[in-house]
Formats: C-alpha cells, sequence, structure tokens
C-alpha cells in the first residue's frame, strides 16, 4: 500500500537518518511513503509562540496538499510537525471563516478529509497483527530501552482524542516487546526534554534531560528510544553536557524506533545510518551481537 | 517591582482577563488554584511562579507582571499543565498570549534569547518556506548579539560561540548539519500568508 508522508524540516536536514530509516523500514513492511508535492515548514513551536494565524496556516498549507493528494491517510513522524498540523486541521474543522480565510489563499484547498498518523500509529497495529514479528530475523534480546515519548505524542494545547494512555503510552512498549527487547517501567517516558530551551534556556533544559537520563539509568536501561527528531538531538546530541555537569557515568545511546525495527529485520547498521548519532550508538548493538 | 498583588482591582483585571480569554481561548475564572498544575510543571519552581500562581496574578489585573514574570518566558509548551487540569485550562497557550501581548506592548523580554529564537525561527522560515538551520542559526546569533551588546554583556556572546561551535562541530561530524538549501517552489502562496497574518496584526 501506498501512503503519503510528510517529512517536516527536520527530517530532511539533522535528522535525516530517520527520514531514511523510515522509508527503508515501511517499504519492508509493505507500505510506500509518499512524500506530498512542495510542503513547507509548520511553523513547529515559534509559530504557535509567536502568531496564532501562521500557527495554523502553515500546516493548512500542507492539509490541502495532502487533501488533494487522493491519499486517505498522511503520516508525519516528528511529534512537532505531527501535533501542529493536527491542531490545525481540528481547529479548521471548527472555524469556517478561518477556514474560508486561509483557502482563499491556497491553490490546494483544505477540505479535512485526511487522516493523519503518528509513526506509532502505524508500527503498533502491525506489531500486534504479528506482522513485524513474521518479519524479525534477530530478536533485539539483550536490549533493555527506556521508551521515550516526551511531549507533542500525547498532550495538545485543545482537545483531542489520544490514541494511546495520555500519562502512560504503550506503544513503543509494544513494538519494543514485538522485537524481542524489553523494555523498562520508567517514570520520565512523557517528561520534557526542554525542546528549543536546549539552545534558548541551556540550563533548564540540561537540568530536565539530567532527571531523564538518571532515571532510565537507575532502572537498568541501556538505552533510549524515540519517535520525536527533538527528543532524540537533545538527548543524543547534549548527553556528554549532561553527564558532566551532572556527574552520570553511563552513556545511553538513543536510537529511533524506526532503527530497532529495522536492525530486527535485518536491514544493515549502514542502511540505518546507525553511525550518525553524537552518542555512540553502534557498540552496544555489536556487544549484544545483534550487528 | 515583584510584590504580590493581592489586592483586587475590578477596572484593572476586567480588560486583562477579558483580552488573555479571548486571544489564549481559556476559561480563567473556572481555576479553582486546585494546583495540579503546579505539581507537573518542570519549570515552575525555578521560574518562581507556577502556573496557577500565573492565572491568579491575571485575575487580580496585575498586568505588567504577567507579561514579565519568569513562567512566560520559560514555559516550554510542554501542555502537562492542562493534561491535568480539572478545569481543562492550558496555561501554555496563556504564556503564549502574554508573550505576543509583551512583544506588541514593546516590552523587552525578560529572556532576550527565547525571544530571539522564536523570532529567528520565524524569519528564517519566512525566506525560503522551509528551516535552514545554517541561516536559522546566522539569524538567531545576530539578533542575540545585537541584544546582548545593548545590554553591555559581552560574557553571553563568548559563552553563546563556544557553545554553538561545540555542538556545529559535532554536527559535521555527524553529517547532521546540511548546507544544501530547502525551498518551497511555490514560495509566493507561503508569502501570502506571511501577508495575511501581517495584515492581520496591524488591523
Ligand atoms: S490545575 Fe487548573 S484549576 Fe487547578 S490550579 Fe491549575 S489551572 Fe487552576
Ligand atoms: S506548558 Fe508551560 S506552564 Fe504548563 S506545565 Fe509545561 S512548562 Fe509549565
Amino acid at each position: 500500500m501506498e501512503i503519503a508522508y510528510y517529512p517536516g524540516c527536520t527530517l530532511h536536514a539533522s535528522s535525516e537518518l530517520y527520514d531514511i530509516q523510515s522509508k527503508l523500514v515501511f517499504r519492508k513492511l509493505g507500505v510506500e511513503l509518499k512524500e506530498i508535492e512542495d510542503w513547507n515548514c509548520c511553523g513547529a513551536t515559534s509559530a504557535e509562540k509567536t502568531d496564532e494565524f501562521l500557527s495554523i496556516a502553515l500546516p493548512a498549507r500542507n492539509l490541502g496538499i495532502a487533501d488533494a493528494s487522493g491519499f486517505s491517510e498522511m503520516v508525519i513522524p516528528c511529534s512537532s510537525c505531527y501535533s501542529r498540523t493536527l491542531v490545525s486541521q481540528k481547529k479548521l474543522a471548527g472555524d469556517p471563516a478561518l477556514l474560508e480565510s486561509i483557502n482563499a489563499e491556497l491553490t490546494q484547498k483544505v477540505s479535512g478529509k485526511i487522516k493523519i498518523r503518528s509513526i506509532l500509529e502505524l508500527l503498533v497495529p502491525r506489531a500486534q497483527s504479528g506482522l513485524i514479528g513474521e518479519k524479525i530475523i534477530k530478536k533485539l534480546e539483550g536490549l533493555k530501552p527506556a521508551c521515550y515519548y516526551g511531549c507533542l505524542m500525547t498532550r495538545f494545547p485543545c482537545d483531542m482524542e489520544v490514541p494511546d494512555n495520555v500519562e502512560n503510552p504503550q506503544g513503543m512498549e509494544i513494538v519494543c516487546s514485538a522485537l524481542g527487547a524489553k523494555p523498562l517501567d520508567w517514570a520520565y517516558k512523557t517528561d520534557c526534554c526542554g525542546a528549543a530551551a536546549s539552545v534558548n534556556d541551556a540550563e533548564m533544559s540540561l537540568s530536565l534531560m539530567s532527571k531523564i537520563m538518571k532515571d532510565a539509568v537507575a532502572r537498568g536501561a541501556n538505552c533510549f528510544v524515540s519517535t520525536c527528531p527533538m527528543c532524540q538531538f537533545n538527548l543524543d546530541a547534549y548527553q556528554e553536557e549532561i553527564r558532566e555537569k551532572y556527574g552520570i557515568a553511563e552513556r545511553l545511546p538513543v536510537y529511533f524506533i524506526t532503527e530497532l525495527v529495522g536492525i530486527a529485520m535485518g536491514l544493515s547498521p549502514h542502511e540505518m545510518q546507525i553511525d550518525r548519532h553524537f552518542t555512540e550508538a553502534t557498540g552496544l548493538l555489536k556487544e549484544l551481537e545483534l550487528i | 517591582m515583584t510584590t504580590t498583588a493581592i489586592k483586587y482591582e475590578p477596572d484593572l483585571s476586567k480588560p486583562l482577563l477579558h483580552e488573555i480569554m479571548e486571544r489564549s481561548g481559556q476559561n480563567l475564572p473556572a481555576c479553582y488554584q486546585c494546583r495540579r498544575c503546579a505539581a507537573g510543571c518542570p519549570v515552575g519552581v525555578e521560574a518562581g511562579v507556577t502556573p496557577d500562581r500565573l492565572i491568579r496574578m491575571i485575575l487580580l489585573g496585575d498586568r505588567e507582571e504577567a507579561m514579565n514574570n519568569l513562567l512566560v518566558w520559560k514555559c516550554l509548551s510542554c501542555f502537562t499543565c492542562g493534561a491535568r487540569c480539572p478545569n481543562n485550562i492550558q496555561t501554555a497557550r496563556i504564556t503564549e498570549t502574554l508573550k505576543q501581548m509583551a512583544k506588541e506592548a514593546h516590552t523587552e523580554p525578560l529572556l532576550p534569547k527565547v525571544a530571539a529564537f522564536h523570532n529567528a525561527f520565524m524569519k528564517a522560515t519566512s525566506h525560503f518556506g522551509r528551516f535552514n538551520e545554517v541561516e536559522f542559526m546566522g539569524i538567531y546569533e545576530l539578533e542575540n548579539t545585537a541584544s546582548a551588546v545593548k545590554r553591555g554583556n559581552l560574557k553571553i556572546i563568548t559563552d553563546e560561540i563556544k557553545a554553538s561551535s561545540r555542538l556545529g562541530l559535532a554536527m559535521i561530524r555527524k553529517r547532521r548539519l546540511h548546507f544544501r538549501l530547502a525551498r518551497v517552489r511555490n514560495l509566493a502562496e507561503v508569502k501570502a500568508l506571511y501577508k495575511k497574518s501581517r495584515q492581520q496584526t496591524d488591523r
């Protein structure tokens, strides 16, 4: 099957590895991700904080393109893009005047029919149906991930139907268990990493990440798994600083969910671009003889 | 200054409350100060103001303090407060509104780097319709440096250079920094949306 795909800016830049992994992994699962034409930046948190109109209008242009694409579903792996696009769709469904005003500027109008999916909404049913289990070549035995959801997968600025438990989501745990890994129970799975604060309010963000890191270590995790490119980037790129500043000895690789699914299905570390992590991430997989 | 307002001034309170309710879409008077939001807020303690306190401040009509407290500037829009509030109040929507009000009132932001970050992000994405990290970093550092110079604080600049070069070098090493320019082909359409937004704020 084919499904519309909105990568967003991050998956074409600093988290390109997530884009590459997602396409390969879903192809193996029989799903082709079809990038929508000429999409634009969703505005992320910055539009939300500074410009109410653009925070709805920027994702709306992408929604219009997706609505006109003929697909019924669109997957958005980045949590921030996912959240902003859903919020825009919901707001426009309830505000005909705003919808008209925005549609007046667009060649491809928003009709509201495309169904937005997170990456977990695609992976979880395939784990539950046994499809992922059938495709596995190597069980991820010995891997003890702390599944880290961050904020935007389950919490929204407005009422929204959330496809998982808001305070204790289980989607990643279901997928990781299907891969043969042993995800851990821990307390910080939906806590905030600080997002952009790692750049504009660094002390604050490092202190939040240190708590996340300490709990994961205390529970015996040997890695993190994430679906959000921002969370992944923060925990990965600033880990050395957190360790120095807060005296944490351990290093935990921060994997995207897609690379774990890929490795278990026999895709190579090269195909999964595992060398592009800031915190060394191939060593653990070698040690556990998974690659 | 930062005295806690305990006097209720209806003349001051009503216009402020109505403006914030209208813009944020949040029903502030529903707050009964149970402080579930405070318990979950990751920045409240350090900011010295928790979401319940911010709401109280607004209900009491303290406009200055409402725009100039650290919660407004440190709020991460993590939505924990709103997810737990029994009255469905999203304080993130309130802090967003207050940041916009501070900007419109030309008030110096309490955390200039936060304001510079979001302004630079919007500026960078307005040029080509997509976010280009290198372009963004350029604009952000310029805004940041300008504001640090204005405040006569050169240490901020050296710290900033150190932090961003450490990160930038690591990103290059890991092939995570991109130098080709991402852009939207139908840029005119994206620009029309930016223009419409400006017309709306000018009105
Ligand atoms: S959780 Fe809601 S009702 Fe309770 S103090 Fe916070 S804002 Fe008020
Ligand atoms: S959204 Fe802002 S105010 Fe609410 S809990 Fe998060 S940081 Fe605190």
